[in-house]
């Protein structure tokens, strides 16, 4: 079974060293404007948690590359965008239902996570675990709970009621 | 004997389809028939820019095909499609017998009925020739002025190309704005101030009433008096099905080829896909075309599921969505985002042509547009979140009351809202996606790290 970056919201401090981590291994510069994962910031009940490509089964990114562009890597088993394939047409950052298909401005190509080739920086940063690397395909399971409590929080926060999903 | 797919085209429709007959049916027979080189009409625009060689729009070889075992006949053309023998009969007069045929022949662009339309230097840019033929045409001029008839999205992404080129252009719209199928007025609006601003003439809610070649180049006479002068006139005032193959045959059509859900026509063994296929749409209360790339990659994935056997493979339809590149201002349109009866927000910056329109029935988002500078990495990074919520349909509650004060933070509604979760472990065919197997060059996508990884990795203890 393949690795996959598996998120632990409660452990997150909003810290934001995977975005900088992320951002230099990916470009080589600390912007974290250009990061792979982004940090959603619910600063109103304090929660926090890393977001990045989930490397989903359907990869809506790949399929609707007109240029075959993305692909699978063999060693990671992640889905990979060829910089030198890719045309700039940025079809795949709106077909990519998670928004986690990103341009490039300089060479206006696309980019995505690409688990650092098996190594993600991401992960060798955070200092509290909140973001692991293992071998299960629990990746995205963390969105249901989190996200619910997140909800009801910020409902609570402004006086809302629950959203009906 | 192995089932006999006769596929009719070589577009993205068609390449998937194959791909995906060949996962679900490693036996079945396969051939494909195409007038051109199976190709990305997509990526045309990239090699007008110079930033492809013309090989790398091409989407399959020889070796490809031989790789699936599809017998490939390039260069040919399907005359006629008859449902009540199972055959079809090429232009050259072979006749082809199958079992499961998909049509996927696309579209063409539209001749207006302008004089002069025939004129050398006056054409369409549509296909790899006519592609060839704005190249060869400007090959040594310094700056070729050109006119662009027609404002929608495929003239502008051709604009885009040019524009890259430096070259001169002028676009002349009949509608009372650019990209009409795409934007609203407003986000119109300052896409067409942005335009000029870099010098591209705008000449909306005119029609061309003549082209004319006096020698030493070509005028554009338009109805309100002005008077273009061209070296190139691109005519890009629409396209239409290509359906003549079908005429006469039984098969139904409305604007296009009617099908449904698993992209059977009438005749559950004639399957159709893409540009010239109306099928199910996730926002529109009829069938439709919608014409684009994801639509027809959708297409080609389900019929080719359901002509290898697979015959559970349904399409919840697809979601209309655009994205052009206009000379450096991204503008994206989704969903049901001209719906005339929709709740709408909208923040509009006219100094940096920034607009965000998000439409609503209920708490439900059933549209957006945006623009934005396409060199502004925090502008857009969300668009795809909108796709998300748009395709899970999910309602936003309380979010929705949220975004009219945060439009540019979907990012938390669509977490709050769980969206994500919804999309987790969904397929179209039932299994995970593969790649498709060719690649330009042979350069299959791997994934590298460079060496701020390395200098990354080495400040860390084991």
């Amino acid at each position: 079974m393949v690795k996959m970056l598996n998120i632990v919201p409660e452990k997150c401090t909003g810290c934001m060293q995977c975005e900088l981590a992320c951002s230099w291994v990916q470009t080589g510069s600390f912007q974290p404007s250009r990061s792979l994962i982004r940090v959603n910031v619910f600063d109103e009940e304090a929660s926090y948690a890393p977001y990045t490509c989930l490397q989903c089964d359907e990869a809506w990114c790949m399929t609707a590359c007109p240029v075959n562009a993305i692909g699978i890597d063999d060693a990671t088993g992640c889905k990979v965008v060829s910089e030198s394939l890719c045309v700039g047409c940025h079809l795949c950052t709106i077909a990519c239902p998670f928004g986690t298909v990103f341009t490039t401005p300089h060479t206006d190509t696309a980019t995505k996570c690409n688990l650092c080739g098996g190594q993600p920086a991401c992960v060798t940063t955070c200092p509290t675990d909140a973001i692991v690397f293992t071998e299960s395909n629990q990746a995205g399971d963390w969105f249901g709970p989190w996200a619910q409590k997140v909800d009801t929080n910020h409902l609570s926060a402004i006086g809302g009621e629950q959203s009906a999903n | 004997m192995a089932t006999h797919n006769l596929i009719i085209g070589g577009g993205p429709a068609a390449t998937n389809a194959l791909e995906t007959i060949r996962e679900f049916d490693a036996d079945a027979a396969i051939t494909l028939v195409c007038d051109e080189p199976a190709h990305s009409r997509m990526a045309l625009p990239y090699w007008l820019s110079g930033k492809i060689p013309a090989q790398h729009t091409h989407t399959a070889d020889d070796a490809y095909f031989k790789k699936l075992g599809v017998q490939a006949r390039i260069g040919e053309r399907v005359a006629k499609v008859d449902p009540a023998t199972n055959s079809v009969t090429l232009s050259g007069g072979d006749k082809l017998d199958f079992d499961n045929l998909l049509i996927a022949t696309g579209s063409a662009p539209m001749s207006p009925p302008i004089p002069g339309k025939d004129l050398p230097g006056v054409q369409p840019l549509w296909s790899l020739a006519d592609t060839q033929s704005v190249l060869e045409a400007t090959t040594g001029m310094e700056r070729p002025r050109v006119v662009l008839v027609g404002a929608g999205f495929i003239g502008f992404i051709v604009l885009n190309a040019m524009f890259k080129r430096q070259w001169d252009l002028a676009v002349v719209e009949r509608e009372s704005q650019v990209l009409p199928r795409m934007l609203d007025a407003t986000a119109a609006a300052g896409a067409e101030d942005y335009l000029t601003s870099l010098g591209v003439g705008i000449h909306t809610g005119t029609t061309v009433q003549a082209i004319k070649d006096g020698g030493s180049g070509k005028s554009v006479e338009l109805d309100n008096g002005t008077v273009l002068p061209a070296d190139i006139v691109i005519l890009a005032t629409g396209i239409r099905p290509n359906l003549d193959l079908i005429d006469g045959s039984g098969i139904e059509t409305d604007e296009g080829i009617l099908v449904n859900d698993r992209m059977q026509t009438n005749f559950p063994n004639i399957y159709a896909g893409g540009d010239m296929a109306q099928g199910p749409d996730l926002y529109a209360d009829k069938p439709a075309i919608h014409a684009i790339q994801t639509t027809a990659v959708d297409h080609g994935r389900v019929a080719g599921a359901n002509m290898a056997g697979r015959q559970d493979v349904r399409y919840p339809g697809s979601l209309l969505m655009n994205i052009a590149d206009v000379c450096g201002l991204q503008c994206a349109s989704f969903g049901y985002w001209d719906d005339p009866n929709a709740e709408t927000m909208a923040i509009n910056n006219t100094a940096q042509h920034i607009y965000r329109k998000l439409l609503w029935t209920g708490d439900q988002l059933t549209g957006a547009l945006f623009t934005g500078d396409a060199k502004d990495v925090g502008m857009l990074t969300d668009i795809g979140m909108v796709k998300g919520v748009l395709q899970t349909g999910t309602p936003l509650g309380v979010w929705k009351e949220f975004l009219r004060e945060n439009p540019f933070d979907i990012r938390r509604a669509y977490i709050g809202a769980g969206v994500a979760q919804k999309l987790v472990g969904t397929t179209l065919t039932g299994r995970p996606a593969r790649p498709r197997q060719f690649h330009f060059g042979g350069a299959k996508p791997v994934a590298s790290v460079g060496q701020a990884h390395a200098a990354f990795m080495g400040t860390k203890p084991g």
